[in-house]
């Protein structure tokens, strides 16, 4: 029987697609799958640790956003003491959602059905007709809502819904080490310019996820049209030149594309230059002073991506850092969230003009956003077809190919930067996660 | 002694009884505002009323149709509450 046949529900052929996947081979019909969406939603998003907001989202005491794992609806707060809290976005009275506002600032939220009003720390506090209706019946205490566990990395804040789960540091294994090319742009650290876009789009997760652990490969022939034009200072005839790195068994993985002859950290003013060479390692200068674009996911679906971009055809780019997530909603459909990060420390005039670079290419309507999303709707759409169900894709591009001895950092390293190395691991993590015993 | 036996400018019609709000504070005199505090829970509209003497803080709930004036005394004495007072007062009102 093949990894893909489809006679029978995929939980049994978990094992071979397992080992399917470390030879090279991936399943179509995983990218729009009833079975596999439920099983996603019950075996990695309720144990992964799941990004929920960056901590510049909710600066003053009183602050929320509301966001998901899996299906449920969180509140993220930060409290009248300044400590963030998640809660599950649901009064314990009857089920009535709390917050209804995607973002907002509250000390106390008050329930819009019978009006339950609970601190924005959790605890239940206000129960109306409480004596006359209660007695002595109720114990306030035991009807906060529901606490969701959290623990947050240079500003970006974790939520999981698994008690047992390992620590954030533990689960990201040593990734911290890529993430701070996205996360200390200067001594400042950086943060959110502006609310997410968002938006729902025919999509799976999951192809997205892929793109954003290193897809080089799509680059110069999805977004000919940015080279063509000037906006991206890559050529086709250089353009597979570069890194790809992983956490094996992790999931999470980078792609850091180079250009030769690029002065380092082209498109970034001089003074955050400076100020990067105090809030990075040596070792981190040395790979991302190479680096033209850095795109990586943490498993399972958090992705940022650096890279400068023109704001006129031909002129030099400016550096935009965008940080999307890619949230479920069913199989083959996503919510898509996309963030503009900038550096805090710099000029006004600077993060205006990485807030035009971003929405030139990653926003919404934003030209690579279209050239992507165009590309992975039409990949969700045939992954659901009847014939595709016994398909399989390969993903045998560097396959044999040995890590790097001399690699300054962490993690599993290869060169080129266009090859399948990250993408096995990321769909070996993951079927380990849907195979797992509960 | 009866309302308007008293010997002053403002005609007995207009005279505010003792406690009552000042009904409308457009007219009653030269403000700030209003400004509108809202979240997706509760709205208020607060502005700063002159009375014949001095200054109040309207906070006027316009859902709940309810309405206090505080004085610099009491906004003295609010400036210094734990979020807990807060908290304490919507135990015991939360406002069904
Ligand atoms: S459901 Fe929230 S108070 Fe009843
Ligand atoms: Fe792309």
């Amino acid at each position: 029987m093949s990894a893909a046949d489809n006679s029978q529900g995929i939980t049994p052929m978990l094992a071979e697609i397992r080992e399917g996947i470390a030879q090279g081979r991936v399943p179509a019909r995983i990218f729009n799958d009833q079975e596999i969406f439920d099983l996603e939603r019950r075996k990695l998003f309720g144990k992964a640790w799941c990004f929920l907001a960056h901590e510049s989202e909710i600066p003053r005491p009183g602050d929320y956003v509301t966001r998901s794992i899996a299906d449920n609806s969180i509140i993220v707060a930060r409290d009248e003491h300044g400590n963030i809290c998640a809660h599950l976005n649901m009064c314990r009275h009857r089920g009535n959602m709390m917050c209804k506002s995607e973002m907002g600032n509250a000390s106390h939220f008050r329930c819009s059905y019978h009006g339950w009003v609970y601190k924005n720390s959790g605890e239940l506090v206000g129960v109306p007709y409480f004596k006359e209706g209660y007695d002595t019946r109720l114990d306030r205490k035991q009807w906060g809502l529901v606490e969701v566990r959290t623990e947050s990395y240079a500003g970006l804040v974790f939520g999981t819904l698994d008690p047992q789960a390992p620590s954030l540091d533990e689960y990201l294994g040593g990734f911290q080490f890529y993430l701070d090319i996205y996360l200390k742009q200067g001594l400042g650290g950086s943060e959110v310019h502006g609310p997410p876009d968002h938006w729902v789009a025919e999509t799976d997760w999951k192809i997205c996820a892929e793109n954003f652990s290193g897809d080089g490969y799509h680059t110069p022939v999805a977004h000919q049209f940015g080279f063509h034009l000037g906006y991206f200072p890559s050529s086709g005839a250089t353009h597979s030149e570069g890194w790809a790195v992983h956490i094996p068994g992790k999931g999470h993985s980078i792609g850091l594309g180079h250009t030769p002859g690029m002065p380092p950290f082209f498109g970034y003013p001089d003074d955050l230059v400076e100020q990067m060479h105090e809030s990075l390692s040596p070792q981190q200068l040395e790979v991302f002073s190479k680096t033209r674009t850095a795109v990586g996911s943490v498993f399972p679906n958090l992705s940022f991506l650096i890279q400068p971009f023109s704001l006129v055809p031909g002129e030099p780019g400016v550096r935009f850092c965008t940080m999307r997530l890619w949230h479920p909603l069913g199989p083959g459909r996503m919510e898509m969230w996309s963030w503009c990060l900038v550096p805090k420390g710099a000029s006004d005039e600077y993060k205006e003009e990485a807030y035009k670079a971003y929405t030139l290419a990653f926003g919404q309507a934003g030209t690579f956003e279209q050239d992507d999303f165009e590309n992975w709707t039409k990949v969700t759409r045939a992954a659901g077809g009847s014939l595709a169900q016994g398909l399989e894709f390969p993903y045998v591009m560097g396959l044999d190919r040995p890590p790097l001895e001399d690699w300054p950092g962490p993690g599993h390293a290869v060169s080129p930067y266009v090859t399948d190395t990250n993408f096995r691991n990321l769909w070996g993590t993951w079927a380990d996660y849907l195979a797992r015993e509960d | 002694m009866e309302p308007g036996a008293m010997p002053q400018e403002t005609p007995a019609s207009d005279r505010p009884e003792a406690g009552a709000l000042i009904t409308d504070p457009h007219v009653a005199g030269d403000q700030d505002g209003p400004i509108v505090i809202a979240n997706e829970f509760a709205d208020v509209i607060v502005s700063r009323v002159r009375t014949r003497n001095g200054m109040r803080l309207d906070i006027w709930s316009p859902r709940r149709g309810t309405r206090v004036q505080l004085d610099a005394v009491e906004l003295d004495c609010l400036s210094y509450q734990e979020p807990e007072t807060f908290t304490a007062m919507l135990e015991r009102t939360p406002g069904a």
